[in-house]
């Protein structure tokens, strides 16, 4: 069986990366499996999905810890806790980080923050992607045909069929499925063919019967009892531009600091705007609503 | 009660921040942004019960972004819990456990799933009854959190992953959405409103004239959900000028059940514009333009506004 599990962020399309490559295999004649974890996903906020591909019927089921090959569709998640992509991965796994860094680089790069086991590649989809497609971070086709290169048992020709059932129910347009197919095609070529080696013994799964004992309300029920401490979980790695403020072409007129969903932007004693990036998301709402312009967006940089 | 602040400028609005960063709603969250605007003029002595959906997400186990208190229930059953804190508060109040002073707004977020569909019946009741408390529903069109199905606050035409543009329903979701403001209104509560984050000032005002009322007091706030809707987050403002100068969303009132608008364009723009930003009605335009469903839309637009307009021409 090749366990892949893809991280990314909503909106990368991870969970239809998942998808094109489930579809691929059975489309090669496999048994497979692929869902996205449900959880508190949403638009800039990690996201993992799974894709199980086997000869045989698949009993396995849930979330896979041990995985032979996992993608990542954008760097910054390697230092994210919530998505923690280094999980369970062993000396026959392969890690492909999407990122302009060189393999090499990266591999020292995580070598010296994160040692893992497994051996390590780069590619640069996103810059396939915004050539190709336009969107930075529409990286669903791309990631998908990274994936059927990697597992390594999978033809262009069931990538194709895949990449365009999954985009048309979607619902996309098809000048811009076709726009997706070139992207896949190419970063199908550009992907080099490395070996997947097997897994070890995945963990025996539970014996027996839990039951369930219960607690009062009181204990049974999570409460939070420090008002406003979200203000710790930092969400300013959801953003894929980052808005910067010209402060010569501000003329305080506070329609920023009323228009952020998140309250990302202060007013000081002088009304000038600030943008507190620890938390803003990139939605950038600031940079279109601006009456003078003084609000500019910037490509976010990952390098460590 | 007198009213505080008139709002007629930008610069009247709060500074200071009442649900605090670092959530987990979408980046360009129009929900969100329509919240944050209202909790800064209900001001810090509130509670929130929270019906099941995407502001659950708001308070995220050992998280909270709130400086007062909020209370998740479940999807349909929130104003029951709002009558619950109500008639606590009230028996402290009784007993000298708790000042007037110390006293709190009791109200209730939900979606437009939990407050069109399955909480319909808990708000009847509570309205009926006459509790004491605020309803916020941040109307998104659709069941967000759990992946956008349609909702009977979804508008004919759009599509959402229950209703997809399909051979037999190629205009997406067949149904035109349910009118929850009337609905509401024939209970006749004190205050009722729609609201806009798009329009800070409008949405400000009548949160504020709200205060002066005892009872039910409702709003329905438009929130471009960019997730949902399929455009980009930074759209969120530009959406939802859009769809109340299209006159798809009527900014409007009714104090006591007599309605009035608070907003009306001065001419109609045309709807295709609002319809064209959104990937969820790009299916009436690619592969072949939808006229009936087009033409559908327009007309409901005209006959909403039909009794409005004349009566603002014959005041002319
Ligand atoms: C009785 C019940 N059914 C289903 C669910 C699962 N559920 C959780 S959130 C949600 C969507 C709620 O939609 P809406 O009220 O429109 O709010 P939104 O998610 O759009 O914010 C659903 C269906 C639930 N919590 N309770
Ligand atoms: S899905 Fe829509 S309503 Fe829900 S958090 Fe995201 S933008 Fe807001």
């Amino acid at each position: 069986m090749i366990r892949v599990r893809f991280h990314g962020r909503g909106g990368h399309g991870m969970k239809t990366a998942s998808r094109i490559l489930g579809t691929a295999a059975f489309l090669e004649g496999f048994r497979v499996q692929d869902s996205p974890l449900y959880g508190a996903e949403r638009r800039g906020a990690p996201i993992t999905a799974f894709t199980r591909i086997n000869d045989h019927p698949i009993l396995e089921r849930g979330i896979i810890t041990i995985p032979d090959l996992v993608l990542v569709a954008d760097e910054t998640l390697l230092e994210d806790p919530l998505a923690n992509p280094f999980l369970g991965l062993h000396a026959g796994s392969l890690l492909f980080i999407n990122s302009p860094t060189s393999t090499q680089a990266m591999a020292e790069a995580v070598a010296a923050r994160h040692p893992t086991p497994a051996r390590i590649l780069t590619g640069d989809l996103t810059a396939l992607t915004l050539e190709k497609i336009g969107k930075a971070q529409a990286l669903s086709a791309t990631v998908g045909a990274a994936a059927c290169k990697l597992a390594g048992v999978i033809g262009m020709g069931a990538l194709e069929k895949a990449t365009r059932k999954e985009l048309e129910e979607l619902g996309l347009p098809s000048p811009l499925i076709d726009r997706n197919l070139e992207a896949a095609l190419l970063a199908f070529e550009q992907t080099p063919r490395v070996p997947l080696a097997s897994a070890p013994p995945q963990p025996a799964p539970l014996q027996g019967l839990v039951v369930p004992v219960y607690q009062p309300p009181a204990r049974g029920t999570p409460s939070v009892a420090a008002p406003g401490n979200i203000i710790l979980r930092k969400t300013g790695g959801w953003r894929i531009f980052r808005p910067v403020i010209e402060y010569d072409k501000c003329n305080q007129c506070w329609i920023c600091f009323v228009r952020c969903p998140e309250g990302a932007i202060s007013l000081d004693e002088k009304e000038d705007p600030h943008i507190d990036y620890d938390h803003c998301k990139g939605c950038l709402i600031c940079v279109e609503e601006c009456p003078t312009k003084a609000v500019v967006k910037e490509r976010e940089v990952h390098a460590w | 009660m007198a009213i505080e602040h008139a709002y007629k400028k930008l610069k009247e609005i709060s500074l200071e921040e009442f649900i605090l960063p670092g959530t987990s709603t979408c980046g360009g969250c129009g929900g969100l942004e329509a919240l944050r605007l209202a909790h800064k003029v209900l001001g810090k002595n509130v509670v929130f019960v929270n019906a099941a959906g995407c502001f659950t997400l708001l308070a995220l186990f050992p998280f909270s972004p709130f400086k007062g208190s909020w209370l998740y229930t479940t999807m349909a059953s929130a104003p029951a819990g709002a009558q619950g804190i109500r008639d606590a508060l009230d028996l402290l109040i009784a007993r000298g456990a708790l000042s007037i002073e110390e006293d709190l707004q009791v109200i209730v977020l939900a979606g437009d799933g939990a407050s069109y569909d399955i909480g319909l019946a808990s708000t009847s009741g509570a309205i009926y009854r006459n509790l004491d408390f605020w309803y916020f529903c941040y109307d998104n069109e659709a069941y967000g959190n759990t992946g956008v199905q349609m909702s009977s606050a979804t508008p004919y035409a759009a599509r959402t992953t229950t209703t997809p543009a399909a051979v037999l329903t190629p205009e997406g979701t067949e149904l035109p959405k349910k009118d929850l403001f009337e609905i509401w209104r024939a209970h006749c509560p004190p205050y009722l409103a729609t609201v806009s984050p798009r329009h800070p000032l409008d949405l400000a005002r009548k949160f504020e004239k709200a205060k002066a009322f005892k009872g039910p007091k409702l709003f329905i706030a438009y929130s471009p959900c960019p997730t949902g809707w399929h455009y980009d987050p930074g759209q969120t403002p530009e959406i939802a000028r859009l769809a109340v100068e299209t006159g798809l969303w009527a900014l409007k009132e009714a104090v006591h059940g007599e309605v009035a608008h608070t907003y009306i364009p001065k001419k109609l723009k045309s709807v295709e514009e609002y319809l064209q930003a959104q990937g969820r009605f790009a299916h009436l335009f690619h592969p072949v333009r939808q006229e009936a469903a087009l033409r559908k839309i327009r007309e409901a637009i005209t006959q909403y506004w039909a009794p409005y307009l004349r009566t603002m021409q014959n005041a002319k």
